[in-house]
């Protein structure tokens, strides 16, 4: 008796305690950072597969293909009045051959849908409705007048207090057999649809076999339920009426470090996991999905704080409860730039969100976790996230408190506890520096050096700074989940993207400057958004159909010639001044394209 | 000197073994993370480096070729002189410039003369031809074709095949089903390109699957191609055992309206597989086979819902007239809202007095639902 009692006061039982903790977090961390170099290699040989894959193939050709799908684009808005109509532009520019833009006003109490009724000539249709997926009412549903917009529909619903619940209204609405789910304050390469829709028509379709002695037939190929690509912090860049210009890391520290968590959660993560076909989800912001296979699984969940991870998560689980193979596909091309928080408030109330909607899915589809029912996703999918995202934050957590009590104890063995921290330190700066490069391998998206090496840097600030602040967050939505606290949805500031700096310049200069110094021309106007005013010379149309025009410069030879993406009534000898992107210059003039006609 | 680094060595090892087993394997990992992370920091700076001066000297090489390019093809003396193409000579100095003989600047030069033939079809095209087979540009193609890497095969066959280079069976049809399906796709697309005589040989012997994707690039490739005799597709409906073959070849009779495969489509009805008779139906609904409506109607009703909206969808196209009230049956009473829209939508395609008088009736008689989904299918507003 006297020994036990012995070993719990003398501090043998604690010793025992501390010494299995010690090892047995010792065997987590290096578990999780071997993890974390495994998903590096694997996403290293599926970006280099990608770009083996991907060299010559011509995306054009779908873009004038009658057998291209249909793809429905849906993006939820709420309170988006400030930049709703260059958004909305932004989103009807697609480079695709067959899409509709469905909007879904989501109960604003602002002037977005004032404003697109009148910036779209939209009028209210009578729409048979259908509900599909759960939703609050929609209350009216408008399509243009403007045969220009033609692609465009305006959903007027309830506010349902979450991004799921409109989303789910607009698959209901949606025309086609893939949806892209976005927000609309997101701005989105041109080419996302074709780069988005390229993975579902990789693999072989509808084909079947034959069951039970030929008596029943039974699906038998593996079917794309989904497909997302890299997204970036568009907080520094230039954009202009919705089109990306030019690409640059954001310049305050929060988003920057955003950035780069980004560039490792796509380039590094999700590009590891679509080698070994085991994506545990597409980002909310941007998502192509099976429309037949998500209104199986029953839509988004809007009571879920992480509504993408789960959707994904009920799409993967009624394949396998329906004995049928799928495949989530990631690209790992940027095609999608979104707004980071810049405030650490607006960052918290963000990172708790995720914390507790993590949290969230586990509790909910916890039925998965281990199962082999569920292929992948039971045995890797589910266990990584259990141990490696939920836990991580909490053993980090009581691995603090545990180091404190060591140092107030004085039993720390400061030399171990030194190279123990070193190790972790160099082994996160290493993978973040990996990350990057994988990115660097994929496409250059910044243009200068110190852009590249600026954000490269911020991994060996980000365990001091940035880290701490991702654990906490987490933690904090994972006690809210305990507590069940009610979430407060919070709406974020936005910067006003789009902001640019305006160049306005006529014609005769635009040209003048080009032939007197081009090199300097180049960096004035080339790929940017400039007015042009002067007076039209010529009226001629695009092989589409489009309207071109020329600008009179004074030259003999050269002149301006302005590419239009939409009909323009305009006619020779008219002073204009046109709005575009400044595209290419040669002998012959210079060439701005997209261009629309401010007067 | 190094018996003294020897023995260091020696003691530092001995020291290190003497150390606990968590804290060696921290070590090594610090090492290892360091010597990796310089290494990232080298690439990514070496790869920066690296394409800088590639543009550089695309920059240097780029107006020499195009110089090239201009005063052979493009301003050549004879383009106007309706001389045969075999007939031009070039300037043999500016073809046997030392510069044209480095590897790199080959490979910019096939770049260009691709670009450029693109853009320029007719005498100025088959010039450019004769410039890349005069500077004996082929050779390095035809030696990538050779290559282990199939990336690198892919692009000696779009390279030969934009310049309209031809290759031997025996070479391209065996890629034609490899197992990669980006060679084969390229494969494929090479040979309905180069093949003259039997462009569609390959379905005959393909067993492996014709991807989405590589339909589209393919029937890009067959319906704008000049010089492609187009072949009666149904004999490969008939007989092929590859699904995706006989899939696509339903499309291309619907293209090209092939009215007689439409007894061959009609037999494919007869397949168990459900995508396949989607597939048939959609077919004869584009070629307008009014004489498969009584078939179509008669086997509706043991469909799956995916076979009912293609038959519904083909009447609509058909719009015979015929089956009318069975149309406005199946908007009455389906429980199915695709059914109904897809049944309204047919009605209104027949644009027909007859058709015309139901449709005013039905949104007079009908309920609201059915009143709604009408002028939903009547709104020219609404486009999908």
């Amino acid at each position: 008796m006297r020994v036990i009692t012995d070993f719990f006061t003398k501090g043998a039982f604690w010793d025992t305690i501390a010494m299995f903790y010690q090892y047995a977090v010792f065997i987590y961390g290096t578990s999780l950072l071997m993890c974390y170099g495994l998903l590096a290699m694997m996403s290293l040989a599926n970006i280099r597969r990608y770009q083996k894959k991907n060299a010559n193939v011509d995306y054009n050709i779908i873009v004038e293909s009658p057998l291209a799908p249909g793809i429905s684009v849906i993006a939820p808005a709420f309170n988006e009045g400030v930049t709703i109509i260059s958004n909305v532009r932004s989103l009807l520019t697609f480079n695709y051959p067959k899409y509709e833009v469905i909007i879904i006003n989501d109960g604003s109490t602002d002037d977005t849908l004032d404003k697109l009724i009148v910036e779209f000539e939209m009028v209210e249709v009578e729409y048979a409705y259908r509900e599909k997926l759960n939703c609050k009412p929609v209350k009216r549903i408008f399509r243009s007048t403007n045969p220009a917009y033609d692609k465009l529909s305006v959903v007027d619903k309830v506010n349902g207090k979450s991004k799921a619940d409109a989303s789910n209204a607009g698959v209901n609405i949606s025309a086609f057999d893939y949806y892209l789910c976005t927000d609309v304050d997101c701005i989105l390469d041109k080419d996302t649809l074709i780069k988005l829709i390229k993975p579902f028509m990789d693999e072989e379709t509808s084909t079947t076999k034959e069951i039970n002695g030929d008596i029943q037939i039974q699906e038998d190929y593996k079917r794309v339920i989904a497909s997302g690509a890299t997204l970036r912090m568009v907080n520094s860049c230039d954009v202009d009426e919705g089109l990306m210009i030019r690409v640059r890391p954001p310049r305050r520290f929060l988003p920057r470090f955003q950035e780069m968590e980004y560039i490792r959660a796509y380039c590094l993560g999700k590009m590891g996991w679509d080698l070994i076909n085991a994506v545990p989800n597409v980002s909310g912001g941007l998502g192509m999905f099976d429309k037949e296979i998500s209104i199986k699984a029953g839509g988004y969940d809007s009571l879920s704080f992480a509504e993408d991870m789960d959707l994904v998560t009920r799409m993967g689980a009624y394949m396998k409860d329906n004995k049928k193979k799928y495949s989530v596909k990631y690209v790992p091309i940027t095609l999608c730039w979104t707004e980071g928080p810049t405030t650490l408030k607006v960052f918290g109330r963000q990172r708790s969100r995720w914390g507790r909607g993590l949290a969230q899915l586990m509790n909910t589809h916890r039925k998965i976790l281990f199962n082999p029912r569920y292929g992948r996703m039971g045995l890797i999918v589910f266990p990584y996230h259990f141990f490696y995202e939920l836990f991580a934050p909490v053993i980090e957590f009581l691995g603090i408190l545990f180091y404190v009590y060591l140092i107030l104890t004085n039993q720390i063995n400061w030399p171990y506890a030194i190279i123990l921290i070193v190790f972790v330190y160099t082994y996160s700066v290493m993978i973040t520096t990996m990350a990057l490069l994988w990115d660097q391998i994929t496409f250059k998206y910044y243009t200068t050096w110190g852009e590249t090496i600026g954000l490269c840097l911020m991994a060996f600030l980000e365990p001091f700074i940035y880290h701490p602040l991702i654990v906490w967050f987490a933690l904090k939505g994972y006690w809210d989940f305990v507590l069940g606290r009610k979430h407060v949805w919070g709406n974020m500031q936005r910067q006003g993207l789009g902001a640019q700096k305006k160049i306005t310049v006529s014609a005769a200069i635009l040209l003048k400057d080009f032939l007197n110094n081009p090199k300097r021309a180049d960096s004035l106007y080339m790929s940017k958004s400039i007015e042009v005013t002067g007076t039209v010379f010529d009226v001629d149309k695009t092989p589409d159909g489009k309207p071109m025009i020329y600008l009179q410069t004074g030259d003999n030879i050269g002149g301006v010639q302005c590419l239009f993406t939409r009909n323009a009534n305009i006619n020779k000898g008219q002073d204009v001044t046109i709005k575009g992107i400044c595209s290419a210059y040669s002998l012959e003039g210079v060439v701005v394209k997209d261009c629309s006609l401010v007067k | 000197m190094w018996s003294d680094l020897v023995d260091l060595l020696f003691q530092a090892y001995e020291r290190f073994s003497l150390l606990p087993l968590f804290i060696e394997i921290a070590l090594v990992f610090i090492v290892i993370a360091i010597i990796l992370t310089i290494s990232a920091y080298a690439s990514i700076l070496f790869r920066r480096y690296k394409a800088y001066v590639h543009a550089k000297r695309i920059a240097f090489l780029s107006p020499k070729i195009e110089d090239l390019i201009t005063e052979q093809v493009l301003l050549n003396e004879n383009l106007d002189k309706d001389m045969p193409i075999e007939s031009f000579e070039f300037d043999k100095a500016a073809l046997d410039n030392k510069i044209y003989k480095k590897p790199e600047v080959r490979q910019i030069l096939i770049d260009t003369l691709i670009r450029y033939r693109k853009n320029f079809r007719g005498e100025v095209g088959e010039l450019l031809r004769k410039l890349y087979i005069d500077m004996v540009l082929q050779e390095d193609s035809y030696k990538k074709l050779k290559s282990m890497a199939w990336e690198t095969k892919i692009k000696a066959l779009v390279e030969l095949t934009q310049m309209d280079i031809p290759i031997a069976d025996v070479t391209l049809l065996p890629l034609t089903n490899s197992r990669n399906p980006t060679l084969r796709a390229a494969a494929r697309n090479a040979y309905i390109q180069l093949s003259k005589n039997e462009p569609f040989k390959f379905f005959d012997i393909a067993t492996e699957p014709i991807l989405p994707w590589d339909q589209l690039e393919m029937f890009k490739i067959i319906t704008t191609s000049k010089d492609i005799a187009i072949p009666n597709f149904a004999r490969w409906v008939s007989y092929s055992t590859n699904k995706s073959i006989v899939s696509f070849c339903l499309k291309l009779i619907a293209h090209y309206d092939q009215q007689n495969a439409i007894p061959t489509v009609v037999g494919l009805l007869e397949t168990k597989d459900h995508y396949f008779r989607a597939n048939a139906i959609n077919c004869l609904g584009k070629l307008t086979a009014e004489s498969a409506e009584p078939r179509l109607v008669s086997m509706y009703n043991s469909q799956p819902i995916i076979c009912q909206i293609e038959i519904l969808k083909a009447m609509g196209r058909i719009a015979s007239g015929k089956y009318l009230e069975f149309l406005k049956h199946e908007f009455l009473y389906s429980f199915n809202f695709e059914i109904q829209m897809n049944a309204a939508r047919s009605i209104i395609k027949h644009n027909t007095q007859t058709s015309r008088a139901m449709l005013n009736e039905l949104v007079e008689t009908t309920n609201e639902d059915n009143r709604i989904i009408i002028k939903h299918c009547q709104n020219p507003l609404i486009k999908y």
